[in-house]
């Protein structure tokens, strides 16, 4: 049986392991459902990366209305994913440090790394180079909204925020306390670093 | 009539206590009882005094003490009935009699010849009996055993001359001589009812009359001829004479041929009595006690003191050297108990015998048990310097001295002990196991070889095996079918999973057992049914023609369902296969608010294992 991928209407390529049905079957056998949890991770984050989705709830599991519905669901093969096998998925993504609870103190909903807080940060550093705001204070909400669009438009808070750590640790920003909430002024690096 | 036919009259003068035997017990007396024979009063019987012993019914009357008296032996009633008497009338206690028993001869003596044997008194001398080992006189009481032993010297009393010249009347009387040999107890009885002591006549049944009619047999061609013929009609032969004629049937008379033949000429009123329920005697008490008195009349029925003395007497009359000629055969019920009561009594006292050995061994099992451990001992310390010595044959350490002990052999202390293990007197702690291994270990091997017999079928006697046709097959069943096979003997669980390891040696494909883990089930299985070997086989299958559900793989295998479930699970904790649960098709809508488990409708596929060597084909 040739399993073969498939393109989206979005224009994701779906890989050939989603038309297997085991695919959406939480497994027995240890080794095989961390294959099957790894290959779900994967499949999530490109996915993310591909729409720019920020946010997955196990409810999206049986939405079909959902924009997750393309990869939680295979109309061709009459499966999708289990709400109990996405918790389960989303669960060992948090423990790899791939996903984040949010808001926190519940398993229902996340927040997804398609990028590591580093990733992010390189990312945020190297926008505020190129526009200019390096040494200027920036709030968040400048950061995440911008007038001209930016890769990080529409970024979570909580990942802004551990990207501006990681930019913190290595002296290359600083969060200042400003008027309306929170602000942050990028600090020119040292070449070298 | 029945009152003359089956009691025997006694002295009434003399103490009750004085008429008794000596295994015979006085239970109850009561005064102021009158006697029925039959149906109508016994005129000279209406005012005595009731006695009732183990063996016999004795009444006393008290006008004429003397000549009224009688006893009746219980053996003759048969059972008894209870009346409670009605205002005027008093209490009775019906004796119904069995078969009338044959005549005593005092009657007999009585009517025949005035002697002055007619009065009861006259007997009392011949109530003895003289040993001639020692000459003492013992007592006779027929019930007694003592009456065959002697009492003083323990001689048993041998066939002897007949106290009493019996023979001549009786042969006068035209019946059967008293031959010598009688055994002692027939001499015993005749002589007894012959002096009319006070001995019970045995509850002999009495045979009904021949026909006065009887033809009578030729000797010679057993052609029926009239009696009135001298000569055969059709041979000539001369007939039997007629007395002689005394029909053999009414032989068996046990012990009273004396009175045999007398009994059918003498009473012609016999008919009379014949009738059953005629033959009882009434017991009115007429000053009470009736009801203390029946019950102890009828636990006496009910104990047959006199039975058991019958009994005994036949177990030891053998001994006498005329046992064989004794008339023993009884005929009827009677006869029939008689000789089962017998047989119970021998099959007891074997049984005795057999289990005092037991017995003995139960006393003197400790001792078994510390001669065995002691054995155990000598035979542990006997081998363990012997082994020392071989190795160093040369060593100058004075191995002489030790070798002057002979040294058991192994073969001889591995018999010694295996015999004592199979005695059950194996010590838990004794060092023997390395030797009782090995016997067991071939034990083991045995058992092993008979289940490849059960299992695959012994090529010799073409029977089917368990597992000829059947690849894989649960323990329990094989279990079941064994011990069926064997009938006897049969194996225990524990032994029968110690002789599984062995099985594989003797079976050709090699059988092993194989316990899933999921569930604990133990199977033999053949090497195709062999968890790699399946589990090859499933991928392959199921890279063949797609996912398979477990009932299909079982119909492919030919294997129970629950059977393949454990096996299939097994492969797929091996991570051959993997598994799609179905039943959250798209079509299905399940609403948020619905509990997603219940989608779980779907049956499992199994899936050959896709994701094992997959690499990512998607979008990054």
């Amino acid at each position: 049986m040739a399993l073969t991928t498939h393109t989206t209407s979005s224009g994701f390529v779906l890989p050939s392991i989603h038309a297997a049905k085991p695919f959406f079957t939480q497994q027995p056998n240890p080794a095989t459902q961390k294959t099957v949890t790894e290959n779900w991770t994967r499949l999530i984050l490109s996915y993310a990366r591909h729409k720019k989705l920020f946010t997955l709830r196990i409810e999206d599991a049986t939405d079909d209305k959902s924009e997750w519905d393309e990869v939680l669901r295979n109309p061709r093969i009459q499966r999708r994913l289990r709400p109990s096998h996405l918790a389960a998925i989303l669960s060992s993504m948090v423990a790899a440090n791939q996903a984040m609870y949010e808001p926190p103190n519940q398993t229902s909903s996340v927040l997804l790394f398609w990028r590591s807080p580093e990733e992010w940060a390189q990312v945020l550093y190297d926008w505020a180079n190129s526009t200019g705001h390096l040494n200027t204070i920036m709030t968040f909400y400048e950061i995440v909204e911008p007038p001209v669009p930016s890769p990080l438009e529409g970024l979570p808070l909580p990942i802004l925020r551990k990207a501006i750590a990681v930019l913190t640790k290595s002296a290359r920003a600083q969060i200042i306390a400003v008027a309306d909430g929170e602000g942050v002024r990028f600090l020119p690096g040292v070449p070298g670093r | 009539m029945s009152l003359k036919r089956y009691t025997i009259s006694v002295d009434g003068t003399i103490p009750v206590p004085a008429l008794l035997y000596d295994d015979e017990v006085l239970l109850i007396s009561q005064e102021g009882v009158g006697i029925y024979d039959g149906p109508q009063k016994a005129p000279h019987h209406q005012s005595g005094t009731l006695h009732a012993t183990t063996h016999r019914l004795f009444y006393i009357d008290n006008a004429h003490s003397f000549s009224r008296s009688f006893s009746l032996d219980l053996a003759h009633v048969g059972r008894t009935e209870y009346y409670a008497g009605l205002f005027t009338s008093s209490a009775k206690i019906t004796l119904y009699l069995n078969d009338p028993p044959p005549r005593p001869l005092t009657s007999i003596v009585a009517d025949r010849a005035e002697s002055s044997l007619d009065s009861p008194a006259a007997s009392y001398q011949v109530e003895f009996w003289e040993c001639e080992v020692c000459s003492n006189r013992n007592p006779i009481g027929l019930t007694s055993s003592a009456a065959f032993v002697c009492a003083l010297c323990g001689v048993p009393r041998a066939s002897m001359k007949a106290p009493i010249t019996i023979p001549s009347r009786q042969t006068a009387a035209g019946s059967y001589s008293l031959s010598k040999s009688l055994p002692s107890s027939s001499v015993n009885l005749a002589k007894l009812r012959l002096s009319s002591s006070p001995s019970p006549s045995p509850p002999v049944p009495e045979v009904p009359a021949p026909p006065a009619t009887g033809e009578v047999a030729c000797i010679a061609c057993t052609f029926l001829n009239s009696p009135l013929l001298q000569e055969c009609e059709i041979c000539g032969t001369p007939l039997p004479r007629k007395p002689s004629l005394a029909p053999p049937p009414r032989l068996p008379a046990k012990s009273a041929p004396a009175s045999r033949s007398a009994t059918p000429a003498l009473d012609s009123d016999d008919d009379d009595d014949d009738n059953p329920d005629k033959r009882m005697i009434r017991l009115s008490f007429r000053k009470g006690g009736d009801k203390a008195f029946y019950n102890v009349l009828r636990r006496t029925l009910l104990g047959r003191a006199w039975e058991s003395k019958a009994v005994a007497a036949a177990v030891e009359a053998p001994s006498s050297s005329s046992s064989s000629s004794r008339p023993l055969g009884r005929s009827g019920i009677n006869g029939i108990l008689r000789s089962v009561e017998t047989t119970a009594a021998t099959a007891q006292s074997n049984m005795e015998d057999a289990l005092a050995d037991l017995e003995a061994l139960m006393v003197k099992w400790k001792d078994m048990v510390k001669l065995a451990q002691d054995l155990n001992e000598r035979l542990t310390a006997a081998s363990t310097p012997a082994p020392g010595i071989s190795l160093v044959p040369g060593a100058p350490l004075g191995g002489a001295t030790t070798l002057s002990t002979p040294a058991v052999e192994p073969e001889e202390a591995t018999f010694i002990r295996s015999s004592l293990a199979q005695l059950g007197l194996q010590m838990a702690n004794a060092p023997v196991t390395q030797d009782m291994v090995r016997d067991e270990r071939k034990w083991f091997e045995e058992l092993a070889k008979e289940l490849a017999g059960v299992l695959e079928g012994s090529g010799a006697k073409g029977g089917e095996g368990m597992m000829r046709k059947r690849g894989i097959v649960a323990l329990d069943e094989v279990w079941g079918g064994w011990n069926r096979a064997r009938g006897v003997a049969l194996i225990p669980p524990a032994t029968f999973l110690q002789v599984l390891p062995h099985l594989p040696s003797f079976t050709l494909p090699p059988i092993r057992m194989r316990t899933f883990a999921a569930s604990g089930l133990s199977v033999l299985h053949t090497p195709p049914y062999g968890s790699a070997t399946f589990a090859s086989r499933l991928v392959s299958i199921l890279t063949l023609v797609g996912p398979r559900t477990t009932v299909e793989v079982a119909q492919e295998e030919d294997l129970p369902i629950g059977l393949t479930e454990e096996m299939v699970h097994e492969v797929e904790m091996a991570g051959e296969i993997c598994r799609d649960d179905g039943g959250s098709g798209v079509s299905i809508f399940s609403s948020p608010g619905a509990p997603w488990a219940a989608s779980e409708g779907g049956e499992v596929h199994w899936w050959v294992n896709i994701f094992r060597g997959y690499v990512w084909d998607g979008q990054e």
